[in-house]
């Protein structure tokens, strides 16, 4: 597949024949594509689809097997990282890599060197100017001088960004930078990087968000098993087929379709499971109220910060409650510790899968019985575990929940985000509880993925199980959710059920606030 | 469906070159037990008496001590925390024991019982301080250990306290005893093995020790799993400290006496062991295995060059540069990975 470089200048970027292996997976296959200057291409694809992979290679932190890549036309040797940095090609990855105890501007100017004074000492005065005046271009309100760490995720984003204009990147790419933002953050965001483009700077912006693909972009990449499966203009392209193009098969579904094709309803006869009251707690968790029915999928909206993970958290046991009271078929559970929830049928599956969800370095039949431990005994009175026991239950949940996992035996780590994330479910799934708390199950999952996800918490609901689910993305909540709440500085200032669940009509609430 | 990429088995353009025979990866993977057989086998070389079975019985007993001390780290290790009191504990409950006996006239078992309710308390005190005040392991433990080693040395003003004469023949066989008839190998060696067994099944057979473990990955993910990771972490103190009684009496009853010394070498070489039986496990976790392999290998280096007529010191660099080589082979591993 060859890109069409136009007559009148040479491309900034050229990928031509990229190829890389990893042991059993061939991770890019042969990748051919060229980025002109000042251009903002979407980068899409499914979790391991190749997408970080490519990114990588182009950032110097792996190297291709086959292929090469040339920059302004001259071929570009990257043996490290600090390479790429060199020639121009600033990265900001998902996970924020700034120094949160050095304060901006000594983020920004990392790896520049910084001024000194007398060959010796920082220019501390300098430094500060030098670092506010790719701040000043972000039009970020940021104070040069404030540790990075206390900073709001967009605006430590937006350092990274700013590190990338001291370095006079001419290229940006940016992974999934709209996670953890809200929508006003993520307006800036697209402000600046529309500024950046009339600044001549080519961004390469990747994300699961198509709505964002298609309100930014210029032109979209689409990756699919390693290959590049469609480069193409925007403009021509639908949600629909954008999504055909990433999953390989016709099938998109938007949520008020789906939404009409499984007729969710609410179950107002069945019996109340939770019944949560007044529960406050020291997390900025104020007074909530709230009833979860058998057979019904209660939906958390609100805005980043607003305090949905705190609340369950605080309902789970997770959290000290200040006051108020949770109630499972009617029994109050105490706060203490999380093993009382559990005992009492509640289960939270937690906001972020790796440093909560899962140990990533244990297996995957480690992680989903962990839960659940004595009941795989092979002597009921002798608390040791039963291999055979515990791997029959893996398997099953594996098979259940096609996690793609060679073997139950291999390391969660090594999975991809979305089978990290139904580990998590297995586990739960285990354990058995009767009211499921999913926090953001679908973040950094792929458009299968999620699929999969909300089947299964559909499945649950039919099982006669109480499930609430909290989501940044309000089109989900509009799909699978027989009723919402909406939560805005940890009250909820809202609730919505049946027909009067619509996306307008969350994102109302949430802005009525203010 | 490209997630099942990384599941398929390997397709054939992309199998080949990369599965080669990998010699880093070997020596990363083995680099610890490589590192032994190599040692056994120079020092074999180098004087036949290095495989005398009479001094390899020997060697065994000198060892016991450091075993039992070595497996109560494991288990606080395996969990993310340190104990650096362990030999304090130790010290400290072999002066009571044998205090209570020579000074007193205490019958040896309530001396011991005595001992054991100390360690008991030292190692929970320890917990409660780590895991339910949350203050740091490595300086609260580094300060308890100053606690018990100074009161030891204040309690009998720095000197030895040795009770050849008064402690009966039945304690005294703790430290060497009649070998058993089989195997021939001393008391001690037979208390080290079951206690190396129990802590074995302790640690790899049972719901405990997979929630140790558990814990020692990521404490908070363990928590809102249901496990007690306070109870659990505070309990791994309570066992260093049980583990520490049967380092006391076994080496008070080997010397007959208990020895003022600050127990630093004896420290620095369990951690070592530990820590060399890590690096020798697949996934780097602590193990009582690996533990029981470590404490091997130090003593085996000591023993070998105790022969060739080596002194302290160079012992000591000895131990430190294969500490050092064994960690580096972990480590070219783990970047290689």
């Amino acid at each position: 597949m060859t890109a069409t470089a136009p007559e009148v200048s040479t491309p900034l970027l050229e990928v031509s024949g990229v190829t890389k292996r990893y042991p059993g997976v061939l991770a890019v296959d042969d990748v051919t594509l060229s980025l002109e200057t000042g251009q903002i291409v979407g980068l899409v694809g499914k979790n391991g689809a190749g997408k970080s992979t490519l990114i990588k290679i182009i950032a110097g932190a792996e190297h291709a097997d086959e292929g090469d890549l040339r920059l302004n036309g001259e071929p570009l040797e990257l043996h490290r990282p600090h390479d790429a940095t060199e020639a121009g090609l600033a990265f900001v990855h998902q996970d924020l890599q700034d120094v949160g105890d050095l304060s901006v501007a000594e983020n920004v100017m990392l790896g520049l060197g910084y001024p000194r004074k007398m060959g010796l000492f920082v220019d501390w005065t300098e430094l500060h100017r030098q670092a506010a005046e790719p701040i000043t271009r972000l039009e970020a309100d940021i104070d040069p001088r404030e540790p990075v760490g206390e900073l709001s995720v967009a605006k430590q984003r937006l350092v990274m960004i700013a590190r990338g204009l001291a370095q006079q990147a001419q290229l940006l790419v940016l992974d999934e930078p709209s996670a953890s933002l809200t929508d006003e953050e993520i307006e800036h965001l697209f402000a600046v990087v529309r500024r950046l483009r009339d600044d001549g700077i080519t961004v390469v912006y990747v994300s699961h968000r198509l709505e964002e693909i298609f309100e930014l972009t210029e032109r979209v990449i689409v990756m699919r098993n390693g290959q590049l499966v469609a480069d193409e203009p925007t403009e021509s392209l639908d949600r629909s087929s954008l999504i055909a193009h990433i999953t390989g098969h016709e099938h998109a579904q938007t949520a008020v379709e789906r939404r009409a094709s499984r007729g969710v309803g609410g179950r107002p006869d069945a019996e109340v499971v939770l019944e949560v009251d007044g529960v406050s707690a020291d997390t900025g968790v104020h007074g909530c109220s709230f009833d979860v029915r058998k057979g019904e999928i209660l939906g958390v909206g609100g805005l980043m910060g607003s305090g949905r993970t705190e609340m369950v958290r605080a309902v789970f046991g997770a959290d000290h409650r200040r006051e108020g009271s949770v109630r499972v078929h009617g029994i109050e559970v105490s706060d203490k510790h999380p093993s009382e929830s559990m005992a009492a049928g509640l289960a939270l599956l937690p906001e972020d899968r790796k440093t909560q969800g899962n140990i990533m370095d244990f297996s995957v039949r480690h992680n989903i019985t962990l839960a659940s431990l004595d009941r795989h005994r092979a002597r009921l009175r002798v608390p040791a575990p039963s291999g055979r026991s515990e791997k029959q239950a893996t398997d099953r949940r594996i098979d259940r929940l096609s996690i793609a996992t060679p073997h139950d035996r291999q390391l969660v780590r090594l999975l991809s985000g979305g089978n990290q994330q139904k580990v998590v479910i297995a586990k739960w799934l285990e354990q058995g509880a009767d009211v499921l708390i999913f926090d953001e199950p679908t973040i950094g999952v792929d458009v299968d993925g999620k699929e999969e996800i909300y089947d299964i918490m559909e499945e649950l609901a039919a099982e006669g199980k109480a499930v609430v689910f909290i989501s940044s993305e309000f089109s989900e909540l509009v799909g699978v959710c027989h009723r919402v709440l909406v939560l805005h500085e940890g009250r909820i200032v809202g609730e919505l059920e049946g027909d009067a669940v619509t996306e307008p009509a969350i994102v109302e609430i949430c802005y009525s606030q203010h | 469906m490209s997630e099942m990429a990384t599941a398929q088995a390997p397709s054939p353009e992309s199998g080949g070159r990369r599965q080669d025979f990998d010699l880093l990866k070997v020596i990363s993977r083995f680099g610890v037990i490589i590192t032994l057989l190599a040692s056994i086998l120079i020092f074999s070389i180098l004087n036949d008496r290095f495989i005398e079975i009479a001094g390899i019985r020997t060697s065994l007993n000198l060892a016991s001590p450091l075993l039992m001390l070595a497996l109560g780290l494991t288990v606080v290790l395996a969990m993310g925390d340190f104990d650096l009191s362990v030999t304090g504990i130790q010290s400290a409950a072999g002066a009571i024991v044998v205090i209570l006996i020579v000074n007193h006239d205490w019958s040896w078992l309530l001396a011991v019982f005595v001992g054991l309710l100390f360690c008991l308390l030292a190692g929970s005190v320890n917990g409660l301080l780590v895991s339910y005040a949350g203050m740091p392991s490595f300086i609260t433990t580094l300060a308890t250990g100053l606690i018990l080693i100074g009161t030891r040395y204040e309690a009998a003003d720095g000197r030895n306290i040795t009770g050849a004469k008064d402690l009966p023949a039945i304690y005294r066989d703790f430290g060497v005893g009649r070998p058993d008839p089989w195997l021939e190998l001393h008391t001690p060696v037979w208390i080290a093995a079951g206690l190396a067994i129990l802590m074995w099944l302790l640690m790899s057979k049972t719901e405990a020790g997979r929630y140790m473990y558990a814990i020692g990955g990521n404490p908070e993910a363990a928590r809102l799993s249901g496990i007690n990771v306070k109870a659990l972490r505070a309990l791994g103190f309570t066992a260093v400290g049980f583990m520490a009684l049967f380092a006391a009496v076994t080496s008070t009853a080997r010397t007959a006496s208990s020895v003022a010394d600050s127990g630093f070498s004896t420290l620095l070489g369990a951690y070592a062991a530990a820590f060399l039986g890590a690096a020798a496990s697949k996934r780097t976790l602590f193990n009582v295995p690996g533990t029981v392999l470590g404490v091997i290998f130090l003593q085996a280096v000591d023993r070998g060059l105790i022969l060739e007529g080596y002194s302290t010191g160079v012992r000591d660099i000895a131990k430190g540069c294969i500490l050092l080589l064994a960690m580096a082979f972990t480590r070219i591993g783990a970047s290689r990975r």
